[in-house]
């Protein structure tokens, strides 16, 4: 069941990858810069995972040896992570709005004025 | 007190941040007093830990809220500095300083400066949290906070040509490589379950590799080559030093892309402990040399001012990485202090660059010239760095430029069969890249201060005094670290070259005493560093010299000339026809060869390498994303292949 | 004490008198021989002297169009710079800096004369400065790349199994062992080395830099009086230095031990040196188009160098 995840993260980076790599549309780059972090994201939290684990939530005063859970440090690094992702995104779409409005076009191909 | 400083100097950067956001949207004076504070205040705390770390060989470490590791586990987020975080965070103060005093000139004619301040100041924390940060999470978001203001601050200026595509060239890339460190981490974290960079470095050292671990390294090293820049992650930073203003353009290159060095340094040496492994060292060595190569082969190609510069900052990296991939105690020491040269010539270009464009408006080298009648001092401040930059003795560049080439040759002479003959073309490449350095700084002087001057820019002035101030005091910082080399070794150079090697401090310190020995069973030991060999301390005796002679025959050159030139008006220089320059008969107004001629013989002849070059550089995003995945794809293979 | 040696090592014996006296020698010897050779009666010895003196005392002009100071101190700094290379290649067994006498250094050093030209050429605002400081710029790199291979291979072959840098070092390798010029192995790095020299020193067939025919001396051509007289006495000295560095490298090992004989010894082997690689030359060959001679430097040149450092990893 866990291999499901690792495949399908691997999946995603590679579809974000694939995205980036490909296409001529900087909308469709920023969304794959997007699916590459979901896919890194879901890495993060199947790692942490385990198998019959509970939820890791229980105050001090509940801890003992028998308990079980999943790693609670992948989840928030994930949370950090999906955070940091967004800021990220946000910051594309301005820069995309800018270059839209200034080289009327969203084609990667055109919008290099800057190259050799 | 002394542990906190850290913390403190992070803190202060983020919090001028923030306090320039909410109190210095109306006043300037406001502004400039919030960043003037932050920026000399985390100096002077940065400062102060020399004493007890370069000086007394201490660590520092630091858990945030006091949280210590507990049944041997580090649970809080820690901070570690010995002498190679305070290295490269002396750097970063000083490069922030400078850029600070800088910038008040320099973008004073840009609206929303308080956003750009805002940005400067995370930009300068993000970076120092990297640098003095002991934890990998923590360090993948620092990075994060860094490129975010970097991208931002490269789309500062979005009305200049090409901004906004060098900055979401850089974005699209640069998470690429940001996703890689982060999936590098988790790896590692799924091996030793902890993020501490001291206990991940003991537990890895006791596991051994695994191809996790192999695979983990692979991303890790793939995520900081994008940050520092290497060859083929590069073009981004052409294009993001080129739009960037300059003050950005500087700290680009004199602390962002140190940062992905720093990493690579602590990740190979400390966390992996990997560089005995020799097809490490071909590998690093191999990229370091492509590196320089293709920087200052693109250079010569360049008709922008920053632009050059820029390849030129990618070059320079590739000494850096070449140095550090040798793993012997002359290459590390070599390649920091080549690291931190650069950080002072590479920045004064830039700033001269900016001073240029801030006077005349351009940085086109086919349209400026002559400048150095109009801006006698930048033309001068200019001199030095390209004299430094292109390791003319006594300038910096020189020195440090010596001790790698002594190490390469070294190497090349401890090696044997292939290896050697490796090392010795690394040598060679490496004195060719210095000359091809040297060529196109001529280029650039010749068509930006030399040369005729067009008309349009007869009317340029000097800049003004507080841009000229920090470009002076770092070209004097130039001079000095080119003339004392030995001290600097002394007192910085070599802790933090041992900090490298010393790995078992680093852990104890964070984890406790003894945890490294229980951990790693055999601790390897403090390997000897051997700096008898290092050279560059014997010159100094007769560099003085040149020094001393070169400036009594210069003043008695200029003394004399000047002299005779106070009796001529320049109002006679124009009318007589004496003092005109010779143009065989005809007449002609101007007729210079123009900055991207000037290398015909050599571009004719390497034509098809230059149209290959060209190319590669083809401004479109997806091509730059190919070739860094490409890379990245190449890299990992070669690590499960050979380790 | 110790200063005024060092002073005095540069000013009078390996340095400024000395390196003068022995480079002018050579230019008139150079002028002299080639003029023969063409059956013309050709100059006095001491001409390149004469003219040395003579421009010294000629008015100083400085184009309206240039920036003034770096026009004046590029002559000086390409002097000084020649004169301090002069002092570190040893004569046979003697060297006045010995420990520092590095090869790197010398590279460097060497580089700054043509800059110092390219610099005062750029700075005197001439087009047909321009056009010569271009040339000089892809002449520099041409030679540049078999020049370091010839001294890395040099340095391996003097290295006792390591490589050294050190110009002393190889002079004590060649007392212990011979010549270098005996190793078979070196010969297409001497070779290659007496391709170098004529292009460092610009003489014909790779004087495009300064082409007198074509683009009126270059980046000198702006050049008049004691700035122009300086770099005169620059490319004179220039000759010594290259001519002398062959001799350290390849032919010493040698000599009296009384420094004064040696250092005429050394006049005479560069003038023989001289003789071979730059006059024979610059006599019976036609000055090369600049891309013509940036292929021959890369792809003919560089190739013997790399022979030799390739022989001299496999046999040493």
């Amino acid at each position: 069941m866990i291999l499901t995840n690792y495949v399908c993260s691997i999946l995603l980076i590679a579809l974000g990858l694939y995205c980036v790599v490909c296409k001529r549309n900087v909308f469709k780059i920023v969304i794959g810069m997007g699916v590459i972090d979901y896919g890194v994201n879901l890495l993060i939290v199947s790692i942490g995972f385990n198998p019959g684990g509970s939820a890791p939530i229980f105050t001090a005063r509940e801890l003992s040896h028998d308990m079980f859970f999943v790693d609670p440090v992948p989840q928030a690094l994930t949370l950090t992570s999906i955070v940091i992702g967004a800021c990220v995104t946000a910051m594309a779409m301005a820069i995309v709005i800018k270059l839209k409005q200034k080289y009327g076009t969203l084609d990667t191909e055109k919008i290099r004025r800057i190259h050799g | 007190m002394i542990q906190h400083l850290p913390i403190l100097a992070i803190m202060t950067y983020f919090l001028g941040a923030f306090l320039t956001t909410l109190l210095g949207h109306n006043s300037k004076s406001v502004r400039w007093f919030l960043v003037m504070l932050a920026s000399v205040a985390s100096f002077v705390m940065m400062c102060l830990l020399i004493k007890p770390i370069f000086l007394d060989g201490g660590i520092i470490g630091y858990w945030m809220g006091g949280r210590a590791p507990e049944a041997g586990y580090a649970i809080g987020i820690g901070l570690e500095v010995d002498a190679l975080s305070l290295f490269f965070g002396l750097l970063v103060t000083f490069t922030v300083l400078l850029s600070a005093v800088y910038s008040i000139k320099y973008i004073s004619r840009d609206d929303a400066q308080d956003k750009y301040y805002t940005l400067f100041l995370m930009l300068a924390g993000g970076v120092l949290g990297l640098v003095l940060s002991g934890d990998l999470f923590n360090i993948f978001i620092m990075v994060e906070i860094m490129t975010f203001a970097a991208v931002a601050l490269t789309a500062y200026r979005n009305w200049a040509e090409g901004s906004l595509e060098s900055a979401f060239k850089y974005l699209a890339v640069g998470s690429i490589g940001s996703s890689m460190i982060l999936a590098g981490t988790i790896m590692v974290y799924s091996q030793v379950h902890t993020l501490n960079l001291a206990q991940i470095s003991a537990l890895l050292a006791g596991q051994g590799l695994t191809n996790t671990t192999v695979f983990a390294f692979a991303l890790l090293f793939i995520g900081f080559g994008v940050k520092a820049f290497i060859v083929p992650f590069h073009p981004i930073a052409a294009d993001a030093y080129m739009t960037a203003p300059a003050s950005i353009s500087m700290v680009f290159s004199g602390m962002v892309n140190k940062a992905g060095v720093y990493g690579m340094i602590r990740l190979v040496y400390v966390v992996f402990q990997i560089m005995d492994v020799k097809s490490v060292n071909y590998l690093i060595v191999l990229l370091g040399t492509i590196t320089m190569f293709i920087g200052v082969t693109s250079a010569l190609n360049q008709h922008d001012f920053k632009r050059l510069l820029a390849f030129h900052s990618i070059s320079q990296i590739g000494y850096v990485i070449t140095a550090i991939g040798l793993a012997t105690s002359l290459g590390i020491a070599g390649g920091l202090y080549h690291a931190m040269n650069h950080t002072l010539f590479k920045g004064l270009l830039f700033l001269c660059a900016g001073a240029v464009f801030y006077s005349a408006g351009t940085t086109d080298l086919d349209r400026l010239g002559g400048l150095a009648k109009r801006m006698p001092q930048t033309a001068a401040i200019f001199l030095v760095g390209a004299a430094a930059i292109s390791g003319i003795p006594p300038f910096n560049g020189f020195a440090s430029k010596w001790v790698i080439y002594q190490a390469c040759y070294e190497a090349a002479a401890a090696a044997s069969g292939f290896a050697s003959i490796f090392y010795a073309v690394v040598t060679i490449v490496g004195l060719l890249v210095s000359v091809m350095t040297l060529a196109s700084f001529v280029k650039v002087s010749q068509s930006v201060f030399f040369g005729q001057l067009p008309d349009e820019f007869d009317e340029v002035k000097e800049a003004p005094l507080l841009m000229r101030i920090p470009m002076w005091i770092m070209a004097a910082c130039c001079l000095l670290a080119g003339l004392l080399p030995g001290p600097l070794s002394r007192f910085a150079l070599q802790p933090a070259a041992a900090a490298t090697l010393n790995i078992k401090g680093y852990i104890d310190t964070m984890m406790g005493g003894g945890y490294a020995a229980s951990q790693m069973g055999d601790v390897t030991p403090v390997a000897e560093l051997d700096f008898s060999t290092i050279g560059y301390w014997q010159p100094v005796a007769w560099l003085v010299l040149f020094v001393i002679i070169m400036a009594a025959v210069l003043i008695v050159a200029l003394g004399s000339q000047g002299a005779r030139g106070n009796k001529r008006s320049t109002e006679l220089e124009k009318v007589d026809g004496k003092y005109a320059t010779f143009f065989g008969g005809e007449h002609s107004t101007y007729s210079m060869v123009g900055g991207s001629d000037l290398f015909w013989g050599l571009r004719y002849n390497l034509r098809h390498y230059f149209g290959f070059l060209s190319d590669m550089h083809s401004g479109v995003v997806n091509d730059y994303a190919l070739w860094a995945v490409t890379a990245a794809a190449g890299i990992i293979l070669y690590m499960f292949l050979f380790l | 004490m110790d200063i005024l040696m060092k002073a005095l090592y540069l000013l009078i014996f390996p340095g400024l008198l000395y390196c003068s006296v022995a480079g002018l020698l050579l230019a008139g010897i150079d002028r002299k021989v080639v003029a023969r050779m063409q059956k013309r009666i050709g100059p006095p010895l001491l001409q390149p002297a004469y003219d040395f003196f003579k421009l010294l005392g000629k008015e100083t002009i400085v184009p309206a169009a240039a920036a003034r100071r770096t026009f004046l101190a590029a002559p000086v700094i390409g002097l000084v710079s020649l004169v301090v290379t002069a002092v570190l290649v040893p004569v046979f067994g003697f060297s006045a800096f010995g420990g520092v006498a590095d090869v790197v250094v010398i590279l460097y050093l060497l580089t700054i004369p043509a800059v110092a030209i390219i610099m005062g050429g750029a700075a005197s605002g001439s087009p047909y400065a321009g056009v010569g400081i271009s040339r000089e710029m892809v002449t520099m790199m041409a030679y540049e790349l078999p020049l370091v291979i010839v001294l890395l291979a040099v340095g391996k072959a003097a290295g006792d199994g390591g490589v050294t840098f050190s110009l002393s070092k190889i002079v004590e390798y060649q007392q212990a062992n011979g010549p270098l010029i005996t190793h078979w192995t070196m010969w297409p790095a001497a070779l290659a080395m007496l391709l170098v020299i004529p292009a460092e020193i610009g003489s014909h067939p790779f004087d495009v830099a300064e082409a007198e025919t074509e683009i009126c001396e270059g980046a000198l051509v702006e050049y008049s009086g004691a700035p122009l007289a300086l770099f005169k006495l620059s490319s004179a000295i220039k000759l010594y230095i290259m001519t002398a560095l062959f001799s350290c490298l390849f032919l010493s090992g040698w000599g009296t031990g009384i420094v004064a004989v040696d250092a005429l010894i050394l006049v005479a082997v560069c003038a023989v040196i001289m003789l071979i690689c730059v006059s024979l030359v610059r006599a019976v060959c036609a000055r090369l188009k600049v891309e013509i001679l940036f292929r021959f430097y890369w792809r003919v040149v560089a190739v013997l160098a790399a022979i030799s450092l390739i022989l001299a990893w496999l046999v040493g």
